[in-house]
């Protein structure tokens, strides 16, 4: 077999598994579910393969393989993920899923660190500061609907609320009317981004018809 | 045990905390500090871990498949077809790294071609079908729910794409430009400072040990 062979095979398994998973339009059949989980099948394996290769391996050689006899602090650090996935390992089969709990504390700690920091640092300054000064930059009705827009739309979120005679848990008025312009923001903002992913998938698409299209009309002499 | 504290719990919860500190304290020390050398290997320790993790969660869905199989429960044809597309682009990374392929083939590389060939292609399937679920959802937005905030959507979502045709008249691309630089940012940073603060609240739940991931056994 040749390599033109392969790519040959290659080009008509894409556009036969391209086909099965726009036969979903249609409706949901086999050929899509088949395709689907050939894709999970193929991802399984390959991202696998890539952790392995590397980061497991790489890993275990830098602290543990190569790592000197008197350098014992590397191979403890070396050895203790390959613990705590163990330990997440017989935690994910029922065995032992208090002490699995360790490798999951040790994961949560570490993500809410890393988010607390980069939340407030990043996200959080960030956005308050080019809030502040894009106000500045805009004109005076701009800058007032930035304004209230931000506001509005984070008040939105609240659940402040009073106990109404028939005992149910309502918001006091005022609340009710900021959170209905924020609401307003909110279904503005969706329907943008909406748009965006409308137009996005709308690329893909036509780059995929595209691809498939050269492809069969090349076979065919065209 | 109902009601009373598990020891596994307990060091779990205090060890999440104590790891949460180091980490937080480490990235805003200066980076010559033994503090923020020591987040540096949690971290390290913690981003090993997560592979494992996925490697286990990957365990998990061959072991689930081949459970199915072996039964024959319903839909082991579908199980079927993921252990052998799975064993496929083992065999052939295989060949690859053994350099067993013969004649023509000898010393090439196949893996790359299996993975635009199969996973490329499916993904970007995908990725266009897309587009087909978005355009039906909004048919059965304003089918089912006509309120005042789907029609400031459905507008909002109007005004984008119209925005983007070439047309001769440059006023639904200003004003395509205005709703995106205006009313769509406030929304966003109303959004993205809600996000941030919610984070930061379910973070403070986890580090004052109130979070209930890691309480129950």
């Amino acid at each position: 077999m040749t390599l033109e062979n392969v790519d040959l095979i290659a080009g008509w398994a894409a556009l036969v598994l391209t086909l099965m998973i726009f036969s979903y339009v249609l409706a949901d059949n086999f050929l899509y579910r088949i395709a689907v989980h050939i894709l999970i099948g193929t991802a399984a394996a390959t991202v696998a393969i890539t952790i392995i290769e590397g980061v497991i391996i790489p890993w275990v050689n830098r602290t543990v393989v190569e790592a000197d006899t008197d350098e014992a602090g590397a191979i403890i650090v070396g050895i203790i993920p390959l613990i705590l996935g163990l330990l997440l390992f017989l935690k994910s089969n029922g065995l032992l899923t208090s002490i699995g709990n360790i490798g999951s504390a040790l994961l949560i700690g570490a993500g809410v660190g890393v988010a607390l920091v980069g939340v407030v640092s990043v996200t959080l300054f960030a956005v308050i500061t080019e809030a502040g000064e894009s106000v500045n930059d805009s004109n005076a009705l701009d800058a007032t609907i930035l304004i209230v827009g931000t506001i509005t739309t984070l008040l939105y979120f609240q659940y402040i609320s009073l106990r109404s005679r028939d005992g149910m848990p309502r918001r006091p008025l005022p609340l009710q009317l900021v959170a209905l312009v924020g609401e307003g923001f909110i279904a503005v903002t969706f329907g943008a981004l909406y748009a965006g992913a409308i137009l996005t998938s709308l690329t893909v698409f036509g780059g995929v018809v595209q691809d498939q299209l050269i492809f069969l009309l090349e076979q065919l002499g065209g | 045990m109902r009601g009373g504290l598990h020891l596994g719990s307990a060091l779990a919860t205090a060890l999440a905390i104590v790891t949460a500190a180091l980490v937080i304290v480490g990235l805003l020390s200066a980076e010559s500090t033994e503090v923020a050398a020591g987040s540096d290997i949690v971290l390290q320790i913690v981003s090993i871990t997560i592979a494992l993790a996925v490697l286990v969660g990957i365990w998990n869905l061959i072991s689930v498949h081949v459970g199915r199989l072996i039964r024959t429960r319903k839909g082991w044809i579908y199980s079927l077809i993921t252990l052998l597309s799975a064993v496929a682009v083992t065999a052939v990374y295989v060949m690859d790294e053994t350099a067993s392929w013969t004649g023509e083939l000898e010393g090439e590389k196949l893996s790359p071609r299996v993975f635009e060939a199969v996973q490329v292609s499916i993904e970007s399937a995908l990725a266009g079908l897309i587009v087909f679920f978005l355009t039906y959802a909004i048919y059965r937005l304003l089918y089912k729910r006509f309120t005042w905030t789907s029609i400031l959507f459905m507008v909002a979502v109007a005004i984008v794409l119209l925005g983007w045709l070439p047309l001769e008249d440059d006023s639904l691309v200003d004003l395509r430009e205005w709703l995106m630089t205006v009313p769509v940012l406030a929304g966003s940073r109303g959004l993205l400072i809600g996000i941030g603060l919610g984070t930061v609240i379910v973070g403070i739940r986890a580090l004052t040990g109130y979070d209930r991931a890691l309480r129950e056994p």
